[in-house]
């Protein structure tokens, strides 16, 4: 039985290196960032256009940093551990219905954000206020239909949480560093970003006309 | 900036969708779906969390199972003859020797591990000091055979004194953490390989790397530091065969007082009048503070060294931990490498040959279509640039006779797969032609090439 089943027109899922040292400050005690290469570890920023789900559409962005997923048999061993530290959507009901099911750290107020296809180019630009708050680009490289099994990991007070989500969709990955990021000096990122973060993806996905569903929510 | 206006977010499709309309769904209420083998890799069972130290033996091992027979056999083939430019290669898959193969895999540039005198300085170095050198290069591992070598190699740098190592990757090792410290900075290439980064961790130095030859990036990552700084770079890159871009890196070594060094692993011995390599080649030979390299190459042999001033060469001998807690390198594998560097010092032809065969070969690949990407050097990438299909070409490469490796992420990045094509002095013309005209064909059926 699923926790939630979202229904997507885009989706798009940038890699940042970021100081290791900087990612330990977002984590809890419990998680540990992977490293990219030596003392850099990753950040990612996923946004996503649900166009169908129990809230109808809403557009949603999510800041995390990568993780080791908890170990599983084949077949349920993830692709891939993610802590969201900041997120945020369009739509203040599927915030609510979210926070309440995974606790991810929804920013209080709703953003809006544009997602602008041109030539290969998959633009995200999101505004908090009216005022920006990042940009974010993609670019396409070849297509396939896949399943990505991930894990999510949140915290609830001092409660540990973990969930699996199944992403399955049209999807191109690359490592070419053709996209890019500009975060703008808006409060909802302000206190989230020490440090430096890289200005060119090392890895983008990017996502279509695919479903995300959450399996299950555990305690550990 | 412009600003949106209220209302729902915007979705604006500059050009038309190339995707079917149909949705990919899932049945919520499924399990997860099992996801194909062939889309996960060694990264996915690098990190795992649990209790258990083996936690990932077991799913890795079950991956395993399915993609070894898919085509990751194509790794660790027996070579059933020596590493010359036609091999026979065991088929672990079926189990047949698969005989006089094109050779593409092998670094053997120079064509020098099979050459008969060095195969007789060999026997002649066995007969006098037997297979090993049962000691620590700084306790009793160092023969006669050690010490004129390293005064050889030096010799042959031009420097004052060389070091020598049992590996390529444990002179890296020894030489960045022999040097720096904790609150050092160590600022390396992108792709630089990973035995330098392995140097840059061990040494427990502040690591950095700058974006692939962007020396405007190097100098972003020097500048705001104080402190003792060492830039790392190669010669020859060795995924993609292009050149470092020496004198833009020289000169943000020189603005920000940084020490530099190199990896001239796949240069050293080829490239340059005398073969010192790509330092020579551009003329900044005296720009570098340390110069490092590899004899499992253009030597066709094992080992490695670290060559510069003599201060230099003996605080390493102090500090390089990789060195005196190995085994010296065998005299065997010493005297036959002596013989190999005689050879390159009084065999100028080859690397003429060699040079001749790189660009008979670009010429072949290029003519057919081939993508080989910014490669200038005897290093040549197919660039196949398909993760999914890469290791079935490999299959067909292996069975139409061509012994090439695959390469794909981890080892290059996402889509970034290619076949990594070694060419050697050693190649007859006919051999090239052939070998082109296999991957030619195989390419041509994937759609890669024309």
């Amino acid at each position: 039985m699923s926790l939630g089943s979202y229904h997507f027109h885009t989706g798009v899922s940038a890699f940042f290196e970021m100081a290791t040292a900087d990612a330990r400050v977002l984590l809890p005690q419990h998680l540990e960032p992977i490293e990219v290469r030596h003392q850099r570890s990753v950040l990612s920023v996923t946004a996503f256009l649900f166009d169908d789900s129990v809230v109808g559409p809403y557009t949603e962005i999510m800041f995390s940093v990568i993780v080791p997923p908890t170990v599983a048999q084949w077949g349920q061993h993830a692709k891939a551990g993610f802590f969201p530290f900041l997120a945020a959507t369009s739509s203040e009901q599927a915030r609510r219905i979210k926070s309440e099911r995974f606790h991810f750290p929804y920013h209080d107020e709703n953003i809006k954000a544009q997602f602008i296809e041109r030539e290969g180019r998959m633009r995200v630009c999101v505004f908090g206020g009216g005022d920006p708050i990042v940009n974010v680009s993609v670019t396409r490289g070849s297509w396939e239909t896949t399943t990505h099994l991930l894990q999510g990991f949140m915290m609830n007070g001092t409660e540990r949480l973990r969930t699996t989500l199944q992403i399955s969709s049209e999807y191109t990955v690359h490592e070419n560093e053709q996209g890019e990021m500009t975060l703008f000096p808006h409060p909802m990122i302000a206190k989230h970003f020490p440090g430096e973060v890289s200005v060119y993806p090392f890895r983008e996905h990017w996502f279509k006309n695919g479903t995300e569903v959450f399996h299950k929510l555990e305690t550990f | 900036m412009t600003k949106l206006k209220d209302g729902m977010s915007e979705v604006e499709t500059g050009v038309k969708s190339e995707l079917a309309p149909n949705r990919i769904s899932v049945d919520p209420d499924s399990l997860p779906t099992i996801p194909a083998a062939m889309e996960y890799d060694y990264t996915n069972f690098y990190f795992g969390a649990g209790t258990d130290a083996f936690a990932l033996l077991e799913p890795f091992d079950d991956w395993w199972g399915q993609v070894k027979p898919a085509g990751y056999y194509l790794y660790e083939l027996p070579l059933r003859s020596a590493p010359s430019t036609r091999v026979d290669v065991e088929d672990t898959k079926t189990g047949e020797i698969r005989r006089g193969l094109v050779n593409f895999a092998s670094y053997n540039y120079l064509g020098l591990s099979y050459r008969p005198e060095v195969k007789e300085a060999i026997k002649e170095a066995a007969d006098v000091y037997g297979g090993g050198s049962s000691g620590s290069p700084i306790l009793s591992g160092t023969t006669h055979l050690h010490e004129q070598f390293a005064e050889e190699v030096a010799a042959f740098k031009g420097k004052e004194a060389a070091l020598i190592f049992p590996t390529g990757y444990s002179a890296n090792i020894g030489t960045i953490a022999g040097l720096m410290r904790s609150g050092d900075l160590i600022v390396a290439d992108q792709y630089a390989h990973a035995s330098i980064v392995d140097g840059m961790i061990l040494s427990k130095s502040k690591s950095r790397f700058f974006r692939h030859n962007r020396a405007d990036d190097l100098d972003r990552k020097l500048k705001d530091f104080d402190g003792k700084k060492l830039v790392i770079v190669e010669g020859v890159y060795s995924m993609d065969g292009d050149v470092t871009a020496l004198a833009e890196i020289v000169g943000v070594c020189r603005d920000r007082g940084a020490r530099i060094m190199i990896d001239e692993a796949h240069s050293a011995f080829v490239y340059g009048d005398t073969g010192k390599g790509i330092v020579e080649d551009v003329g900044l030979d005296d720009e570098v503070d340390i110069h490092l390299g590899t004899f499992s190459k253009s030597l066709g042999g094992q080992g490695g060294y670290t060559a510069g001033s003599l201060k230099l060469i003996n605080y390493l001998r102090g500090f390089s931990r990789s060195r005196f807690f190995s085994c010296a390198l065998s005299p065997v594998v010493v005297a036959g490498l002596r013989k190999a560097l005689e050879i390159v010092r009084d065999e100028p032809e080859l690397r003429t040959k060699l040079w001749e065969n790189v660009a008979c070969m670009q010429k072949l690949l290029g003519d057919a279509g081939v993508p080989i990407g910014d490669s200038t050097s005897q290093v040549i990438p197919v660039m196949v640039r398909d993760d999914a299909r890469i290791l079935a070409m490999g299959e067909e490469l292996f069975r139409e006779g061509v012994y090439i490796n695959p390469v794909i992420y981890p080892a290059v990045g996402k889509h970034k797969s290619r076949f990594r094509m070694s060419i050697s002095a050693a190649h007859t013309t006919e051999e090239l032609e052939e070998g082109a005209a296999v991957i030619q064909r195989v390419l041509q059926r994937y759609g890669i090439c024309p």
